[in-house]
């Protein structure tokens, strides 16, 4: 684990005991991810709504605090502002409010739906001959959503070559409606598909930088909990818990003997 | 009014290049002439109506004014998710142009019957939810009301009434006001049946073609009448019930699934929303109300 991630990783598990919320696991297998995708992506922190920006969806909407951590890290807000994480009139809610945070392209939560706007985005830039890029990062577990297929299927058919769907296969959904193989599902939906380490940013980099001929999607090996042994060994006590202050020193223990 | 659509449209797309058209694999073969002449605008996306709406939300985040139609209980029952968070929340906004209104499909049977579509859209935050009962009102409507940003619903069907009505969005119209202590209001192609039923009957008769916003102002007018909603759907009776001190009952639907087949008439007739079953319905009104006065 990088540094960077580290200690993107140690502010939300203060983030997470301060307010009492957080998908901790789900949010820990998608740093690199995001990381990746903001330091490739064309955009301006300080100019958020630029013309010529990139567009990024986190369609997995509960990894909200995971979003905010990245964003704020490259600079699109104070990191102390994240101190209202889920607090009654903070702007940082448990699920995204596009409306309230910079950078935010859509507000998500439920799930399978930020794909199907990503499809309409990279729609509308291809009627517009516009080079902006959409990306989307979905979940394996929101892959049960039906709405995430369908939304695959109508972006091939349209050979959305400006989308790329990134796939964070951290085994969510392994205990539930199983998805076998995933990367072999997209290839047969006529998808350009490659599989990565969800946790090597510099693979993650360079996939997403590859261009397509057809909707590109990047199946992204991840960890749930990644980088806290306590959290990958327990993903489902921990889903939706949060640390108390001894819990909390322990995580970050953990953390600091993973970090390279 | 399917026609009527196609024929606006046209003219819209004419001087407007922002419109782009998502249908579920229906009213292809009507609009040949718009994908032969703007093919980058046309998209038949096939039979995913989750994904139309989310489709057209995001055409719409990027500037573009989307027309997603589809058939009423597919886009509006089974997406509405779709068009409560994608569109109304994100203020993605778009025209939704449904088709097969109430019982238009009556043949088709309770999966294709669609009545409460007006229901449910009137609830969510920000939406415009209009039943235009002639092609006339279509026309203006869409024209008034297409490139505004906001989740605007239009009901389109099969079956328009014909009668000339003043047009203009949120505003309800007045066919009969004479002084009489029952106003009937009604909405959409009804209408036609609704007004034949009142014909010589002592009753001031109201019309809406906006579902939200409702014409309060309109309904307030006839506070001190009892108001009688005639609809074939769900949802006007509800958005005239938010006006406060008013005597009102509903007469239309009854709560079971209709699966006798035929055509739209006969199970208007069946469910006594034919012009015999409505004037009955109206007599027995105002002569209801006559002893409530007594």
């Amino acid at each position: 684990m990088t540094p960077v991630c580290a200690e993107i990783r140690k502010r939300m598990i203060d983030i997470s005991m301060v307010s009492g919320h957080g998908h901790l696991p789900s949010c820990f297998s998608v740093i690199e991810i995001l990381y990746a995708v903001y330091s490739v992506i064309k955009h301006d922190p300080k100019n958020p709504l630029w013309e010529e920006r990139d567009i990024f969806i986190l369609s997995k909407g509960h990894a909200a605090l995971a979003q905010y951590c990245v964003l704020a890290e490259f600079g699109y807000f104070n990191k102390k502002d994240l101190a209202a994480y889920g607090a009654f009139m903070s702007n940082f809610g448990c699920h995204a409010d596009r409306s309230k945070i910079p950078g935010v392209e859509a507000s998500t939560g439920s799930l399978g739906h930020g794909i199907g706007i990503a499809v309409g985005m990279a729609l509308a830039n291809k009627i517009k001959k516009h080079k902006r890029r959409i990306l989307t990062l979905i979940g394996d577990g929101e892959a049960n959503e039906g709405t995430v297929w369908e939304a695959m299927m109508v972006a091939e058919n349209l050979k959305l070559s400006n989308l790329t769907v990134i796939y964070d296969n951290n085994l969510s959904h392994a205990r539930g409606l199983q998805i076998r193989n995933p990367a072999e599902r997209f290839r047969a939906f006529g998808c350009q598909v490659s599989e990565v380490s969800g946790h090597d940013i510099a693979e993650l980099k360079k996939k997403i930088t590859e261009s397509a001929d057809t909707v590109k999607v990047i199946v992204a090996n991840t960890q749930k909990g990644y980088g806290c042994k306590t959290l990958v060994d327990n993903q489902y006590e921990w889903h939706r818990k949060s640390p108390n202050a001894e819990q909390k020193n322990k995580l970050i223990e953990e953390i600091c003997a993973e970090t390279i | 009014m399917r026609k009527q659509f196609k024929e606006t449209v046209m003219d819209l797309a004419r001087h407007d290049d922002k419109i782009v058209l998502v249908f579920g694999d229906i009213s292809v073969y009507l609009f040949q002439d718009f994908s032969a002449q703007y093919p980058g605008r046309f998209y038949n996306m096939g039979i995913c109506e989750n994904t139309l709406v989310s489709v057209g939300a995001g055409l719409s985040s990027q500037g573009l004014f989307p027309f997603v139609h589809t058939i009423t209980p597919f886009v509006t029952e089974r997406s509405y998710e779709q068009i409560k968070l994608d569109m109304c929340y994100n203020r993605f906004g778009g025209n939704i142009i449904s088709c097969g209104a109430s019982f238009d499909y009556a043949w088709d049977g309770a999966t294709h019957h669609a009545y409460t579509d007006l229901s449910l859209l009137r609830l969510l935050p920000g939406a415009e939810v209009i039943q235009p009962g002639s092609r006339k009102e279509l026309d203006a409507l869409l024209r008034s009301q297409y490139n505004n940003g906001k989740m605007t619903y239009f009901r389109l069907s099969d079956y328009p009434h014909t009668i000339d009505t003043p047009v203009e969005f949120g505003k309800g119209v007045i066919l009969k006001n004479n002084n009489a202590s029952v106003t009937v209001m009604t909405a959409g192609p009804l209408l036609g049946n609704v007004l034949e039923a009142c014909k010589g009957l002592n009753v001031n008769l109201v019309y809406f073609h906006t579902i939200k916003p409702i014409d309060k102002e309109m309904i307030r007018k006839f506070r001190n009448t009892d108001i009688l909603v005639i609809h074939d759907a769900f949802g006007l009776y509800e958005a005239i019930c938010e006006v406060p001190n008013i005597s009102v009952s509903y007469y239309g639907l009854p709560d079971e699934f209709i699966s006798c087949y035929g055509k739209l008439d006969q199970i208007r007739k069946h469910i006594g929303l034919d012009v015999d079953g409505i004037r009955g319905k109206v007599k027995g009104q105002i002569s209801a109300s006559a002893k409530n006065k007594r």
